[in-house]
């Protein structure tokens, strides 16, 4: 009999119930980590389009300027709402919250469930969106009047709409989760000053995401019900303000790249701590940086919209505001050079995707304080420069830090070890490609390259070329990654439960690899040590 | 065998009580949160009308002031030249422009400018304007004591219609320090064909039943002010 010679028997449902109806943690957040993956294919094919189509100055083959808009936006939707968000809080957080609080599941396991199949949905409703009625071109930003009936008159923005009602109603859903098992669920002697960073990061991200998302719902809502009610909330002509969508919009969009940060962050802690065996530098100053940046993080929106009229005064004020977040995020970076400091080092390919991090945060940080200045941005705004300085800040440092966190975990999670050398070439290939594409768009942005249109003048032929090949390079370190992937869960080589050794000292490594379906079947007690 | 399932079994009731206290614990968690979303969903559709107000208390961005002109206040020394914009919305057939181009004056005198509207097309429409002046820093001290812009307007087709609008600036814009190097004031309106469209709609009957009666239209009106 199985029961027997299997001491970890786990019931769990066969089949594709096992999937579609699943409750647990684990099963979720690989869920979550696929759909992360299929959705990066997709906007990964968009931004291969569009760098394409930029390689050359004058039109190449995407004869329909309005199909390339649809592209840009699409691109944005996609990474932001189901790679970046998908991978980072629902996989790598439904995996690893309960694992490393000592818990054996989420506060509400079948809401999770829920949470995964409407965000599922969304991707579905978003790629639909793309395609009918001429395609939703507005930006990820959608501001009225472009995304109003007049611009955009067919059901594609509707449709955009219903995805992203669609992924926030998931996204909270996910939060409230989330918060409520970090806060209620957590191992005995587990006090909130001893939480690993990356528990830390989950629990701000899902405060950001509650607060933040609602305001997007009601932005949303306003814009449908204009759109198709004959409200008048962003249309001048009915009394209403199209810079009032800018300001809800952002109000949410500013908290959104934190959300998409912070969970970096904490997955970046982790590995420095583990890589370099020695403890986080600075916890607390590391946990509260955190606190801060997301504190803040509400108060600075209008620094995107520096150039729609304010007084001198209120751009003062967001100027001021957004510098004083490069404070905490300066203690964060200091810390973790402070922990690899005389550390003993190893270069495992976690550890590079963390240093490449790292890097690359601190250049798109450079550039975010030179765009934090209202004057500056006067010049700078929706140029090149803007779009160099976003990606590095956020989009490829999310990137890196989900590739870190996925080597970091795979074996955790699949139970077998990834070949070490396949990684690093990885990591080096997509580090050369993404600083090849990304560096010389602040070059074209500084010559004053707008963002978002199909074709430049020739002035600027150089260095979109350079860009597109970058692209291209990047796009072969995705496909390695794949083969990475096919390699791991193909291979023989079994992960150890605790395969990073003594830097490793976080709960999920005091289970087997792969994790079981039902872990923490004993509760741990962390109850403080006496002092070493 | 037999004794693995009593320790199992023993497990899962020890989860369970546990679970109990767990669940109201979570659920009054939940509750809470909840009660955070919808509290922001609010917030976001409050921030129409607090936008709104804000910026009729502060004259921000470009907000003009509705005023009574006082003949006792101060008028300031400099002259100050406000010129005259307008735009109309692409999907109304109205054509419109301001009878001047600027008028100078001094912060604290009261003038009077005029717009002129004609209606294009070959039915009666009704039409809104919306306003603001530039820079924005000096709506608080752009007063209107009446304007065209305070009422919709209806135009018969091919009527023409002179709508003046009185104003003055508050001379206390010499005194802040950011507005008083400000020499220019440009007024900016926009005519959009208004949602409310009943209007048109019950004259064009009457003009149906009166068949070119009594106004003719094509003939330029004034709309006297107040």
């Amino acid at each position: 009999m199985s029961d027997i010679t299997h001491d970890h028997h786990d019931h769990r449902p066969s089949g594709w119930k096992r999937w579609a109806y699943s409750t647990n943690h684990k099963d979720i957040g690989t869920m979550y980590l696929v759909l992360s993956m299929v959705a990066a294919i997709i906007g990964g094919a968009a931004s291969i389009l569009m760098r394409a189509e930029l390689h050359e100055p004058g039109i190449q083959f995407i004869t329909d300027p309005q199909f390339y808009n649809v592209l840009v936006t699409a691109h944005g939707f996609i990474m932001v709402f189901f790679v970046v968000m998908p991978a980072l809080i629902g996989g790598f957080g439904n995996w690893f919250i309960p694992l490393m609080i000592g818990t054996p599941d989420m506060a509400f396991p079948r809401m999770n469930n829920v949470s995964f199949w409407l965000v599922a949905a969304a991707l579905i409703l978003l790629v639909i969106a793309g395609f009918i009625d001429g395609g939703a071109g507005t930006g990820w930003t959608v501001y009225p009047p472009l995304s109003s009936a007049d611009y955009h008159p067919g059901m594609a923005v509707d449709f955009g709409i219903l995805a992203l009602h669609l992924a926030g109603a998931s996204s909270i859903l996910g939060a409230i989760n989330f918060i409520t098992t970090i806060i209620n669920m957590r191992a005995p002697g587990m006090t909130f000053h001893r939480m690993p960073l990356f528990i830390w990061a989950m629990l701000l991200t899902a405060f950001l995401l509650l607060l933040a998302i609602p305001v997007l719902a009601g932005a949303l809502t306003m814009l449908l019900t204009d759109r198709n009610f004959g409200t008048a909330f962003f249309a001048p002509d009915g009394g209403g303000d199209p810079v009032l969508w800018q300001h809800l919009f952002w109000f949410f969009g500013h908290p959104e790249v934190y959300i998409m940060i912070l969970p970096a962050f904490g997955i970046i802690s982790e590995i420095v701590s583990t890589f370099s065996k020695k403890p986080i530098f600075g916890y607390l100053g590391m946990a509260y940086a955190m606190t801060s940046i997301g504190v803040v993080g509400f108060v600075v929106w209008a620094h995107h919209m520096y150039t729609m009229g304010f007084n001198v005064e209120t751009r003062a004020y967001f100027t001021l505001a957004t510098m004083v977040i490069a404070v905490p995020t300066g203690i964060k970076i200091f810390s973790w050079l402070a922990t690899m400091w005389g550390g003993s080092i190893k270069f495992d390919t976690p550890m590079l995707y963390s240093m490449g991090f790292i890097f690359l945060f601190v250049v798109g940080g450079v550039t975010g304080v030179t765009l934090a200045n209202a004057g500056v941005d006067m010049a700078f705004h929706d140029t090149y420069f803007v779009v160099a300085h976003f990606h590095y800040v956020l989009s490829i440092s999310a990137l890196f830090s989900m590739y870190a966190g996925f080597y970091y975990w795979l074996g955790k999670m699949s139970g077998k070890r990834y070949p070490e050398w396949l990684g690093r070439l990885q990591f080096w290939v997509t580090f050369v490609g993404v600083n090849l594409l990304f560096f010389p768009q602040h070059f074209a942005g500084m010559a004053g390259m707008p963002r978002r249109i199909i074709d430049y003048p020739d002035a600027y032929a150089g260095w979109n070329m350079v860009s597109s090949w970058g692209a291209y390079v990047s796009a072969v370190g995705g496909i390695l990654f794949f083969v990475v992937l096919y390699k791991t869960l193909t291979s023989n080589v079994k992960a150890d439960a605790n395969e990073w050794g003594v830097g490793a000292t976080t709960l999920e490594w005091t289970v087997d690899s792969p994790a079981p379906f039902h872990t923490h079947e004993v509760t741990p007690n962390v109850a403080p040590e006496p002092a070493e | 065998m037999k004794l693995k399932k009593q320790r199992s079994a023993s497990r899962v009731g020890a989860v369970v009580l546990n679970t109990e206290k767990e669940n109201s614990r979570n659920g009054l968690t939940a509750v809470v949160l909840s009660f955070l979303v919808f509290s922001m969903i609010g917030l976001a559709y409050a921030s129409e009308p607090l936008y709104r107000i804000f910026c009729q208390v502060t004259g921000y961005g470009g907000t003009t002031r509705i005023a009574v002109f006082d003949n006792k206040s101060s008028v300031a020394e400099n002259s100050i030249t406000v010129r005259f914009d307008a735009n109309v919305n692409k999907l109304l057939p109205w054509r419109f422009k301001p009878m001047q181009n600027k008028i100078i004056l001094k912060p604290g005198e009261q003038a009077m400018a005029f717009y002129e509207a004609t209606n294009v097309s070959d039915k009666p429409i009704v039409g809104t304007a919306v306003f603001n002046v530039a820079p924005f820093k000096v709506g608080e001290y752009f007063n209107k004591i009446e304007c065209f812009c305070f009422t919709e307007q209806v135009l018969l087709p091919g009527q023409t219609v002179q709508m003046p609008v009185t104003f003055f600036v508050d001379s206390s814009i010499v005194e802040d320090r950011n507005t008083k190097e400000v020499n220019t004031i440009t007024l900016s309106y926009t005519f959009y064909a208004s949602d409310d469209q009943s209007e048109a709609e019950n004259l064009s009957k009457i003009s149906l039943k009166m068949k070119k009666s009594i106004n003719n239209p094509g003939e330029t009106q004034i709309i006297q002010p107040g």
